[in-house]
């Protein structure tokens, strides 16, 4: 299964609804449409990642690039992340930088 | 122990992680350590991929093999034909590094650490003209 990423930006927040298996292969789709996103200038960055079923250090690259991209005023949202992903952030100090979340915020 | 070759492409690395996934299941390995056994085998893949085959312009395979050894160990044994390459050379982040801001963030050395917590036991060896890189888990906890 590869990579699907949908979303858009509302009112100002940014979601990406991100589907498969983030890797090496699939991460520069990942890092255009982020590239794409900070054009409109978000104050906030909300990834979907309950259907996310894999993710490589490729992936932790295009967070780092968003992150940079977007400014550090900007929050980057992890919602419902599958525990072998969650292990991933906690383990890199991920979970630092960017809030893991059970369901996007209001 | 018989290998499945695959092309050295960054397309081979879900089929190669599938490959790993249903050995480490057919093995008994729970989901997390076989998620951390394939995401390993991932890792050192990628970078034989992009550093060891297409940043020197060469074309390749990965022959991946994966058996149950006598003591109890599930071992994935990856071998290229790549310039030769010892994943432990590359330093990863240390404990400092990892409670840096991601904005600040050096992005080296994130995928080597995770190969390597990911397993019991990592080796690399030159053979001849092969690259082998050992992923070794234990089956019994």
């Amino acid at each position: 299964m590869t990579l699907e990423i949908s979303g858009g930006v509302e009112n100002a927040v940014a979601t990406l609804v991100l589907k498969g298996e983030l890797d090496a292969s699939s991460a520069p789709l990942f890092k255009t449409e982020i590239e794409a996103l900070a054009a409109q200038h978000p104050t906030r960055l909300v990834l979907e990642v309950a259907d996310l079923t894999f993710m490589a250090s490729a992936g932790l690259r295009v967070l780092i690039f968003a992150k940079q991209k977007l400014g550090t005023g900007v929050d980057i949202y992890v919602v419902a992340p599958q525990p072998a992903i969650v292990d991933t952030l906690e383990k890199t100090g991920f979970h630092h930088s960017v809030y893991i979340v059970d369901q996007a915020p209001a | 122990m018989s290998a499945t070759r695959f092309p050295a492409d960054l397309a081979a690395l879900a089929p190669l992680r599938d490959l790993v996934k249903q050995r480490a299941d057919a093995a008994g390995l729970s989901t997390s350590r076989g998620y951390r056994l394939m995401l390993a085998v991932d890792e050192v893949a990628t970078n034989i991929v992009l550093h060891g085959y297409q940043e020197n312009g060469l074309e390749g395979h990965l022959d991946v093999s994966v058996e149950v050894t006598e003591d109890n160990e599930l071992v994935v044994c990856l071998e290229d034909d790549a310039v030769a390459f010892d994943p432990r050379s590359l330093e990863g982040p240390d404990a400092e590094d990892l409670s840096i801001p991601l904005e600040e963030r050096d992005e080296g050395g994130l995928g080597i650490m995770l190969a390597m917590d990911g397993v019991d036991r990592f080796d690399y060896e030159r053979v001849g003209e092969r690259n082998r890189n050992t992923f070794a888990v234990r089956l019994k906890e």
